[in-house]
């Protein structure tokens, strides 16, 4: 059978979670259907809009291009886990600069750009442009994200 | 103008300039923010309901034809698998009211049928108990056709000429004598491929039964009430019966105001599964479950006078539609009332291919209109030798020519002085290729938009809490626009709190209703039903204080009281509930009459497009205007084209939170960077299909598309259009970004690109 389920043991945002799913089920899949953590978003599953990024072992990776099962062993950091108490500051840095507006691909530009400032790859604004691009934001927000990871950026130096 | 717009703009002035994040006009942070960088917003397909069931379409190969047969006997074993619908086994519906309120029939409905109209149409939806076990099992069905000749795209031969719109003509003086004898006239045609809304949540839903005749939807929806009407007529359950939910809506640009068929046959399988079933619309099925903007194709004549005033404006516009239903992509709108002149005639011709039916995407109409209208103008500029702002002054329309009104407030004449001031207009050099930086050309160009205002009442409900909090409800919905925020500001105001005291609750069909949160009207009507009834809710109080036997405050005989910051006079508002043993105040107020419309028939009012007033109903011609200042980069070797800099000016009238207004003007410009240089649906003519349906192929700009933007508000209040001197934010910003884009190529290159995107093979070529 190769479809029969497998049984898990996921570190998502500091927590050991433990799950049984088919081994086809993705990481995407598994964060929002299983665990309930929404705030991971699918606006392709097919690699191609930026919405679904966490982090694993601290680097920006597609939820939905990556099985569940690929992560056992590994630590995946959401948005969820990102700022548990007191926001991050590019959390707040987006909120200040109204680095969105309909949200739904704030959570995987926010992953993006944490990830994208610790790379070393926001030192100008056509560098974030660059290295944020594989986030889409249909709803245009990209001078308001450029002007926000500046800030966080500055911030962290 | 109403004194209760006067009380607003005075206290305005006292408090909302001082920024202290309380009126309206404030920049106050978008109150859901907080909720959507922590990941904790819940869009409509996050719900999680006990039991659900999973859907999962299978869509048609063919793009005209019949379905001989369909092979669900593979699928069906397959585990998980809970019912497979086909056109052979969904039960009929019956057949729902369209928009204007009017049934086309009074059959049944059929959401999947044997005849194929398109490439993509549901043929068949598979539902598992996992999302994965229907996916696996959708790929074992088997679909067999009849294939018949496919009309592709306007463009295939077989295509024809289509039929008129008469509604759409347009006309006044005798436009072909006067072109005939123009002294100066040119004649061109100027084309827009298929477009495609691609908000970043897909569509989808999640139905679910309470009993036989109780269904609650969660779906994204711009139009609670409207979508709420056609599930409810497609089961035949009553109105109330229906319950829509949707808090946020993960972008929409036109694309989620109606309900699918994907969304009948969720809801049909939810009713035979008895469970909670989700449909989530795949990527490349959002290209062909619902549509984006028709191709549009506009043959335009100019007639002049040797000094480049018009004489005469001649336009024949024709757009794609399915053939089994007519959308209207109105080409004659900005073109009819963009510049003055004595002689005008327009038609439009609809055309039908085999495509899934076309829809509303930003600006309908006005946004391909404004494409003609506004690179013909650049190019009667460069024929005659005027400078292209000096065309566009000259030909300044100080009136509406079509409906022979005033304008209800036009900045425009101010929006093209602040952007050519901020872009550095004065120091453009006039002939193309004159303008370089090593191997790239420099090209500036400039171009107008305009939206007209649509007004619907709205309605809402204001609760003054025990603590001081106020709540307002409304059916109302947020995309991304920001009307939880500046409804949240708007009672804020008219009740001195904080805007953190007040909690908006918004897109719930149980809630107080809206009208369709589409045209650019949506945030400007409540924040006038949503300020009346805080207003009205701050009376009943301060009634309530002077006049009730228990009151506290009745021995001071005043005739107001001021109420603010939780208190009324000095008595903290909870206080005085609990000593009038109440708990809470509530009204509900609608704007019917600020409108001045019947408040007999809600229902029909928000359910239908039918409950609007017109553009012009008033005496006035109300619009939102715009000016956009482009600077390209083509690279002169390769033709690749980079827009690097944009200045833009609005005349929206009063803005009512600028910050919000800021970023919805950026993002429509650069969906209009995306119309002008890279957005294509791409038929494959042998198979009628549109191939580029996923987001690494239909290209929308990233990031790295999308240079400085400044954004500039010339706009004055506006009361002939709005009670509060709103106008529509919303869709002007993308209308006259591709011409700005256009003309600044041809600035760059001596190119002259009429037909839409400007790819590079049109630039070397
Ligand atoms: S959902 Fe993963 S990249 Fe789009
Ligand atoms: S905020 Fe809507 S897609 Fe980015």
């Amino acid at each position: 059978m190769p479809n029969a389920a497998i049984s898990l043991r996921l570190q998502i945002n500091g927590h050991l979670h433990d799950l049984t799913v088919e081994p086809r089920v993705t990481l995407l899949d598994a964060l929002r259907e299983q665990f309930g953590l929404t705030g991971t978003k699918k606006g392709c599953d097919q690699g191609q809009c930026g919405a679904c990024t966490v982090h694993v072992d601290g680097q920006r990776v597609l939820a939905c291009l990556t099985l569940a099962a690929q992560v056992e062993g590994r630590t995946v950091t959401t948005i969820e886990g990102l700022g548990e108490e007191a926001l991050h500051p590019v959390q707040a840095a987006f909120l200040e600069h109204d680095a969105f507006q309909c949200g739904y691909c704030t959570p995987g530009q926010i992953m993006s750009a944490v990830a994208c400032i610790r790379e070393g790859h926001a030192g100008t604004d056509d560098e974030i442009r660059e290295y944020m691009s594989g986030n889409l934001c249909r709803c245009g927000a990209y001078p308001n994200i450029v002007a926000a990871i500046r800030q966080a950026a500055e911030a962290s130096r | 103008m109403t004194p209760r717009s006067d009380v607003l703009t005075e206290s305005r002035t006292k408090r909302g300039d001082a920024g202290d994040g309380r009126a309206l006009g404030a920049r106050i942070t978008r109150v859901d923010g907080l909720a959507k960088v922590r990941g904790a917003a819940t869009y409509s397909l996050e719900h999680r309901p006990a039991d659900l069931a999973h859907a999962v379409l299978v869509g048609s190969t063919i793009a005209a034809g019949r379905v001989r047969r369909v092979d669900q006997s593979e699928a069906e074993k397959a585990p998980g698998v809970r019912l497979i619908l086909t056109p052979d086994t969904i039960p009929a519906l019956k057949t729902a009211s369209n928009w204007l309120g009017e049934r086309p029939s009074e059959g049944p409905y059929h959401a999947l049928t044997h005849e194929i109209g398109f490439q993509g149409q549901h043929v068949a939806a598979v539902v598992a108990d996992t999302l994965e076990q229907a996916v696996e099992a959708a790929r074992l069905v088997t679909i067999e056709y009849d294939v018949a000749p496919a009309v592709a795209d306007l463009r295939d031969s077989r295509a024809g000429a289509g039929t008129e719109v008469e509604a759409m003509t347009i006309a006044w003086g005798d436009a072909e004598a006067a072109l005939e004898a123009a002294p100066a006239k040119i004649r061109r045609e100027y084309t827009t491929p298929r477009e495609y809304n691609v908000p970043i949540e897909p569509h989808g839903l999640i139905a679910e039964w309470q009993d036989e005749d109780h269904l609650t939807i969660w779906e994204p929806s711009q139009w609670i009430a409207g979508m709420a009407r056609t599930y409810a007529e497609w089961f035949e359950i009553p109105y109330e019966n229906l319950r829509m939910i949707s808090p946020y809506i993960g972008g929409g640009f036109g694309s989620k105001a109606l309900a699918y068929s994907y969304g009948a046959i969720a809801a049909q399988a939810a009713k035979l599964l008895g469970r909670p079933v989700k449909l989530a619309v795949t990527r490349p099925q959002t290209f062909t479950a619902y549509g984006g903007r028709a191709e549009t194709r506009q043959e335009i004549a100019l007639g002049a006078t040797l000094e480049g005033k018009l004489l005469a404006i001649h336009h024949r516009a024709a757009n794609e539609t399915s053939t089994t239903g007519t959308w209207v992509e109105r080409c004659g709108g900005t073109i009819a009332i963009m510049y003055a002149t004595p002689n005008f005639s327009s038609k439009h011709r609809v055309v039908p291919v085999n495509t899934v039916l076309p829809s509303a995407f930003r600006a309908p109409g006005e946004n391909p209109s404004a494409w003609g209208i506004e690179s013909a103008i650049d190019e009667l500029a460069y024929e005659i030798g005027l400078d292209p702002l000096a065309i566009r002054l000259l030909n300044y329309a100080e009136h509406d020519h079509q409906a022979n009104l005033p304008w209800s407030s036009r900045q425009l004449r101010e929006a093209f002085a602040a952007g050519a001031e901020r872009f550095g207009w004065s120091k453009r050099s006039p002939a193309p290729r004159s303008m370089r930086a090593g191997s790239q050309l420099i090209g500036w160009g400039v171009a107008a938009g305009t939206y007209p205002m649509r007004r619907t009442p709205g309605q809402a409900i204001v609760r003054l809490l025990a603590d001081g909090a106020v709540e307002v409800l409304s059916a109302a919905i947020d995309m991304g626009q920001g009307t939880y925020t500046i409804l949240a500001q708007t009672a804020a105001e008219a009740l001195a709190v904080p805007v953190e005291r007040v909690a908006v609750r918004l897109g719930d069909s149980s809630m107080p209703w809206a009208p369709v949160g589409g045209g650019s009207q949506l945030a400007n009507l409540m924040v006038g039903a949503v300020h009346k009834a805080a207003l009205a809710a701050r009376d009943e109080l301060i009634g309530l204080a002077l006049n009730d036997p228990k009151s506290p405050l009745r021995h001071l005989q005043a005739n107001t009281l001021p109420v603010g910051d939780g208190r009324i006079g000095d008595l903290e508002i909870g206080a005085f509930l609990a000593a009038i043993g109440r708990d809470h105040i509530e009204v509900l107020r609608d704007t019917f009459a600020e409108n001045g419309k019947s408040a007999d028939d809600p229902f029909k009012t928000y359910t239908t497009i039918t409950g609007g007033r017109t553009t012009t109903d008033n005496g006035y011609s109300a619009h939102s205007w715009c000016a956009h200042f482009i600077e390209v980069r083509v690279d002169e070797d390769f033709g690749t084209v980079r827009v690097s800099r944009v200045v833009s000016a609005f005349d929206c009238g009063r803005i009512f939170n600028p910050k919000l207004a800021e970023s919805q003007w950026k993002g429509g410009i650069i969906q209009g960077i995306g119309q002008a240089l890279l957005e294509e649906g791409v038929v494959d003519r042998r198979h009628g299909r549109v191939i580029n349906n996923n987001l690494g192929d239909y290209l929308i700009p990233t990031n790295a598309d999308v240079p400085d933007i400044e954004v500039i508000s010339v706009g004055v209040p506006d009361f002939h259009a709005t009670m509060l001197g709103g106008k529509g934010v919303g869709e002007v910003p993308i209308v006259g970004v591709a011409p700005a884009i256009a003309n600044a190529v041809f600035h760059a290159t001596g190119k002259r690109i009429r037909d839409l995107p400007i790819t590079l093979d049109k630039l070397i070529g």
